[in-house]
């Protein structure tokens, strides 16, 4: 089966992916920070019984693991496949996941709260995956009972999330927005309008792959479809500025793109080392190439894939040892050779 | 203009100093600044949750302005979760820490979230007994299909109520009214049926 970073969405340009996550607390327990080892142990056992028939009903099939049986290594993959998130990853208590097949669906339990819901799908589709959010939220409800205010709403463990406990968030592909001068002052409008952008990969300035998560700052106050208007509405405005300038720049540089991209993958089906930066921005070359006609290989494939699987641990998970940081580089200009398909 | 620590990244950081009177104007990078010790501040620039964080720097202010002895000694009776603790990790250590630290901190939320008000969802199964449970008038019951008709009305209630909210919103009041009435009769039939 396709995991669901595999499958190629051929909707709206520019819009990679959409990512829907609720927090919930049970009622009967005090939040994950303030219970003792014995106490989360007992309540994450007690949600895994009371959910052992999960997804059942629509056919779906998931799995079920303590965090703490996990190698460190494959906690660090999942999260680098957006599964578990940092504080999963370092969590040391009693811990649990829910993880459907394609990975598109995971529900964590006891780490930053009790459960925490998190739908990833290909492309922009926000509204659907609410829907599926909802349905798994009220299953869940149905056997444990929210610790719930009329007033501040679902009771989480950080401020940040009270209210509604949703994040909703879409990646985008900005190569060429993202190096205007006015490209701040795009993101500080849109923070205006509730929505907050950040670069996903490299440290603060650095974006190596041009790739922007768009998300809702608040989670109090609106309704659940408000918050996800406003990130769609963000993500349409700032992919649509981006397609104005890659038209722009496809009338007036077309060689000069063309000589980009091709060098890009030149680079990349030739390289025997790369760096993680070096990747990502060759890969966002081809990523803006494929999607403007500039370029075009024999089979269809997801670059979002690619750039998924040459993160470290995933690398690393595909070695039977341990790779020094330049075998690692080698590693992965072996794994972009092999999967990048041919022109 | 670059960064005066690295000279390498642009500076989009500008940190005012004053010292005794005098003011000092420093221009970083966002990765410098990072490194550098800012006081609370410095959780502005750091990992996950730098909107929560940054509301710890703020409710830290405000600790200081109102007399520290009297907040220090304030405690989530049900968690043990202290003020200080509180303010630190800007993190709730139950469900019932929101009814202590909430009044704190309505400010903070206000700018942190612009509405203090939920509008969402509602737990759909969220029966009574629950309800009554948090309150301690109740029983538990843990089997929440044990009692039907209850979880039926509940439900009927919470659909009035999402009615009523929607209603308020576009300053209906004429369904609002509807609304309410409905809810009230509602809830009476729930009494009286417990």
């Amino acid at each position: 089966m396709l995991r669901w970073f595999e499958q190629k969405d051929t909707g709206r340009p520019g819009v990679i992916s959409s990512r829907i996550r609720l927090v919930r607390n049970w009622q009967d327990y005090r939040f994950p920070s303030t219970l003792d080892e014995k106490e989360s142990g007992e309540m994450v056992r007690s949600l895994e019984f009371g959910l052992k028939d999960l997804g059942k009903d629509e056919g779906h099939n998931f799995k079920f693991a303590m965090l703490g049986d996990l190698e460190e290594l494959d906690r660090v993959a999942l999260k680098e496949r957006r599964v578990l998130n940092s504080a999963a990853v370092s969590n040391k208590k009693p811990a649990g996941i829910f993880i459907s097949e394609n990975e598109d669906t995971g529900i964590v339990l006891n780490c930053d709260d009790h459960i925490r819901i998190q739908l990833l799908q290909m492309g922009l589709h926000l509204e659907e995956l609410w829907e599926r959010a909802g349905k798994i939220d009220d299953y869940i409800n149905e056997r444990f009972a929210y610790a719930f205010d009329d007033r501040y709403g679902y009771l989480t463990s950080f401020p940040t999330n009270m209210g509604t406990g949703l994040r909703a968030s879409v990646v985008v592909h900005l190569p060429m927005l993202s190096q205007g001068k006015k490209f701040q002052g795009l993101i500080s409008d849109m923070g205006r309008f509730g929505a907050s952008v950040r670069g996903v990969y490299g440290e603060r300035d650095e974006n190596f792959g041009s790739l922007y998560e768009i998300s809702n700052q608040k989670t109090l106050g609106q309704t659940e479809r408000e918050i996800i208007d406003t990130v769609t509405k963000a993500a349409i405005q700032l992919t649509n500025q981006e397609l104005q300038v890659r038209k722009l720049s496809l009338q007036r540089h077309r060689d000069e793109r063309e000589d980009e991209v091709y060098k890009s993958y030149g680079v990349l089906k030739y390289s025997r080392r790369l760096t993680s930066r070096d990747a990502m921005i060759f890969l966002s070359q081809i990523m803006a190439g494929l999607a403007d006609g500039l370029i075009h290989t024999e089979e269809d494939f997801s670059v979002y894939r690619l750039m998924l699987g040459i993160q470290p641990a995933n690398l690393q998970k595909l070695s039977d040892r341990p790779l020094s940081k330049e075998e690692l580089d080698g590693a992965r200009a072996e794994f972009i050779r092999r999967e990048l398909p041919e022109l | 203009m670059l960064c005066e620590k690295c000279k390498i990244r642009d500076a989009n950081i500008q940190y005012t100093e004053v010292i005794n009177g005098t003011k000092k104007e420093h221009h970083f990078c966002a990765q410098c600044a990072k490194e550098m010790d800012f006081g609370v501040y410095a959780a502005i620039f750091d990992g996950e949750f730098p909107l929560g964080k940054l509301l710890s720097g703020l409710l830290g202010i405000e600790d200081t302005d109102k007399g520290p002895d009297k907040l220090h000694q304030i405690l989530c009776p049900t968690c043990g979760t202290g003020y200080d603790e509180f303010v630190r990790d800007s993190r709730f250590g139950c469900a019932d820490c929101y009814s202590v630290f909430g009044p704190l901190m309505e400010d903070s939320l206000k700018q942190l979230h612009g509405n203090l008000i939920h509008t969402g969802k509602t737990p759909v199964y969220q029966r009574q007994d629950y309800m009554d449970l948090r309150s301690g008038t109740g029983e538990h019951e843990k089997d929440s299909t044990e009692d039907p008709n209850s979880a039926v009305n509940y439900e009927e209630i919470f659909q009035w109520n999402a009615k009523l909210k929607e209603a308020l919103r576009f300053e209906d009041y004429e369904t609002a009214a509807v609304c309410r009435d409905k809810i009230k009769e509602l809830k009476k039939g729930n009494e009286a049926d417990a």
